[in-house]
């Protein structure tokens, strides 16, 4: 009997740990419930997203003091008229717009959420668009931008958004429901998350990398150190296979493959009215710090004659950089190279007519 | 999702306690059946239709090849062989076809663009394919009647152990025992999952952590030193062995959990003194395949020697095509294929017992010429491969850099005299003792854990 009630009840756990890890709305609330709920509080983010990834809070080489420098005003206005749309990712998260020049509109568009904007002609409409190396392939190999970034009024979708996009029509079964619904591509670490992300298993996952560590010389998860030893590095910037690592082998076919996204990008938003759009690469840290089989991918594009976009040179300006502009144990650069970035994009404001 | 994802664990528990609270054979054909669906789809959802499309022929393919005599029982089998191989021709091939026949224009300096296919091979494809194309064959040969079920059918085809990297199934070996109620069998459980963990112990423990070198090595040879290349091509012998018989024991352990048996696979390959005799023990259930329904149909060892090294080659090409859609893998199959002939030359003169030095001379002869040709199957290119097995022979320096560190490659290589040891020495995962059979448990699922290397690869096998 006993062995009875126990096969139903881990049938109904299982079954309900899988729904919720498959569930974006679950997954959202139990997010929401964790925060701020001591018992089954989620492993704190303290040293950067990679030590909190590869449980190396013990090495203090990655966890330097907390960088608590502030972004410098800008020295010079631009047109008083400027209305800035930064379309980016994390590493333009929480700008404020006192740290751009002068601006009269500033709109931060979260890639993720996208925006309807409607242009008003009147002023100076500058697009920047901002993206992480990573990222870069993955998202502008498509264009999907098109029905995230559109005019809300004229809603022109010249082109047809990413062609890898298969319709999930053909299973609507219920309205509103699609097959796709049943699976989501994040459930091993929702899963993960769900099942073991508590504070009281983290030393079996800190034992784990402690072994690693020193027997190894490795990191664990989805982390690499670096050959220095003094930074860490998402293993999909340095793996030889991914779509977002700076080691991964280019064709020309893929460098004109991107170029040629960008131009369309770019004359469609000119069509739509942007009085310049703007594009800002970020290198993955490993790029600039672990410059040896450099794949090329951001001068491969900057340099390529075809290209009409405008470009922000944020890598030819870390690359000369004397100092570093990384976090040790973060993906994202520290504060000298948020500076580095908005004293570029500053000067674009500054300068563009 | 894959055998080492955290959602097959779950999905696991699930199916299996559901299975045996589960009274009638009905029911639990439609579990396994909605299960094997929801685990295919996992991939890529879409790609279910061709699967079904494919059950559907072949089902009633079985059903009119039965009902048929002479040249239309025929007609009906060779209908439903080109359903299957169509399938696997324009899914599998085609961009392979049309790449050649753009170089080949290129070459002559005309160049043409024709259309090709922007969809990404179906997990498995050819997996259930010649799974599919076994049972309606067997059906034309009178050893397999038809399946009326179709239910019964479908999961013969998509049974979620085997769907996506086999053991490719005979239906008199699968349809039977999905027929048959059997009651709840603990050691059988246990069995399959002692099975279970011994596979996941050889992909997380070993496989994947030999992958951290060779995919260092494979990609920067030109960098690598020749012992750094060595090392490399050694460690992808047995990363790929690993991989995909760790696969297959996590197979047959999932499926024996349910009472349900599937072929063995392997039987220690790397061990074999020829390289006929690893043909014997690597993926058996492929080369059975060719064997039973390609060698002997082209006439076999019956029509003379020169004629039996013809079909000899034309199976290995033929199956260097199935792993995949590149010239790598027909070189990989056509060196493989000429090894065979060649050695079934001097099968003769080999009489008598050989002393224990002999044999492991021709073990270690085999192992070395298997490793080199798993080379190409590894490599992008066939230009690649040439290259890395000249550099490994040429003994130069360059960097030793492996990505593990000293440490890491001795804990390797013990690992796999663990392995090997394991396999030579104990024949059944079967604990009779619970008491053993739980602290072993314990002890793999911690090994696995703090040794495992995770990083959600798939198993090579999947994209075949």
């Amino acid at each position: 009997m006993l062995k009875k009630i126990a096969s139903y009840f881990f049938i109904v756990f299982g079954l309900a740990v899988l729904w919720a890890s498959t569930s974006r709305t679950a997954m959202q609330y139990i997010s929401d419930k964790r925060d701020g709920t001591k018992w089954w509080q989620t492993y704190p983010c303290l040293h950067g997203d990679l030590v909190s990834l590869s449980y190396l809070d013990f090495v203090t080489r990655f966890n330097p003091p907390p960088d608590l420098t502030s972004l410098k005003k800008p020295t010079g206005n631009s047109p008083h008229n400027t209305v800035l749309y930064l379309h980016g990712d994390s590493y333009t998260y929480h700008l404020p717009d006192s740290i751009f020049a002068g601006l009269n509109e500033f709109h931060l568009i979260d890639r993720n959420h996208g925006m309807n904007y409607h242009l008003d002609t009147t002023k100076r409409n500058i697009l920047v668009l901002e993206v992480s190396e990573r990222y870069l392939r993955t998202y502008y190999g498509g264009l999907q931008i098109f029905d995230e970034l559109c005019d809300s009024i004229i809603k022109k979708k010249t082109i047809a958004a990413s062609e890898e996009n298969i319709t999930p029509s053909y299973a609507s079964i219920i309205p509103g429901f699609h097959v796709n619904d049943l699976f989501n591509k994040y459930i091993n670490q929702n899963l993960q998350g769900n099942l073991f992300n508590y504070n009281f298993i983290i030393p079996m996952f800190e034992t784990k990398a402690a072994l690693n560590y020193y027997v190894f010389n490795r990191a664990s998860g989805d982390v690499v150190i670096s050959r220095d030893r003094n930074f860490l590095f998402l293993k999909e910037t340095v793996s030889l296979t991914d779509i977002g690592s700076s080691y991964v082998p280019l064709t020309d076919a893929d460098i004109t493959w991107m170029v040629d996204n960008f131009n369309k990008i770019y004359d469609h938003y000119k069509e739509n009215g942007f009085s310049e759009v703007y594009l800002s690469m970020i290198p993955n840290s490993a790029t600039i710090m672990q410059p040896d089989g450099y794949n090329n991918l951001i001068p491969g594009i900057q340099q390529d004659k075809r290209l009409k976009i405008k470009i922000i040179n944020v890598y030819n300006a870390f690359k000369n950089s004397p100092v570093t502009l990384y976090q040790p144990g973060d993906t994202h650069w520290n504060s000298k190279g948020r500076q580095l970035w908005l004293d570029l994009v500053n000067e674009k404001l500054i300068n563009t007519n | 999702m894959t055998f080492i994802s955290l959602q097959f664990l779950v999905f696991f528990m699930v199916v299996s306690l559901w299975f045996f609270r589960l009274k009638n054979q009905k029911g639990r054909i439609w579990l396994l059946l909605i299960a094997s669906c929801y685990f295919y789809m996992t991939f890529i959802p879409q790609y279910i239709l061709i699967l079904g499309g494919t059950i559907v022929v072949d089902y009633i393919a079985g059903m009119l090849i039965e009902q048929s005599e002479g040249r239309l029982r025929k007609f009906w089998l060779i209908m439903s062989l080109v359903a299957n191989i169509g399938v696997l021709a324009v899914f599998k091939y085609y961009n392979f076809f049309i790449d050649n026949i753009h170089t080949g224009f290129q070459f002559f300096g005309k160049p043409i663009s024709l259309p090709v296919l922007k969809m990404a091979l179906p997990i498995g494809l050819s997996f259930h394919t010649f799974q599919a194309m076994s049972y309606t064959i067997e059906v034309y040969r009178g050893n397999q009647k038809s399946e009326r079920n179709f239910v019964v059918y479908a999961l013969y085809v998509m049974f979620y152990p085997q769907l996506v990297a086999g053991p490719i199934e005979r239906p008199q070996n699968v349809l039977p025992q999905l027929k048959e109620f059997r009651p709840y069998n603990w050691d059988n459980v246990k069995e399959g999952l002692a099975r279970m963990l011994w596979g996941f112990f050889k992909k997380v423990v070993i496989a994947d952590r030999l992958a951290i070198a060779t995919e260092r090595t494979f990609t920067f040879t030109h960098d690598s030193s020749s012992l750094a290349l060595f090392i490399g091509a050694v460690f992808y012998s047995f990363q790929i062995y690993c991989d995909f018989s760790g696969y297959s024991d996590i197979a047959l352990g999932a499926a024996k959990v349910m009472n349900i048996r599937l072929m063995e696979n392997f039987n220690q390959p790397y061990l074999s003194k020829g390289i006929s005799e690893f043909w014997s023990r690597w993926h058996i259930s492929l080369s059975s395949w060719f064997r039973d329904f390609v060698y002997i149909p082209l006439g076999g060892n019956r029509k003379g020697p020169w004629r039996r090294r013809l079909n000899i080659m034309i199976v290995f090409l033929l199956s260097g095509l199935w792993h995949g859609a590149n010239w790598t893998f027909v070189v990989w199959g056509v060196l493989h294929g000429l090894l065979v002939a060649l050695f079934a030359f001097g099968a003769k003169k080999n009489t008598g017992a050989n002393s224990g030095i002999i044999n492991a001379a021709k073990v270690a002869g085999s192992f070395l010429l298997v490793t080199m040709l798993w080379i190409f199957f590894r490599s992008p290119n066939i230009v690649a491969g040439w290259t890395y097995i000249k550099k490994t022979c040429s003994f130069i320096g360059g960097s030793n850099y492996v990505v593990l560190n000293r440490v890491e490659v001795a804990f390797s290589v013990l690992l796999i005299i663990i392995m090997l040891l394991r396999e030579r020495l104990l024949k059944t995962h079967l604990i009779a003792s619970n008491g053993k059979f739980y602290f072993y448990t314990a002890m793999m699922v911690i090994i696995c854990y703090y040794f495992g290397v995770f990083k959600e690869n798939q198993f090579i096998y999947f994209q075949f």
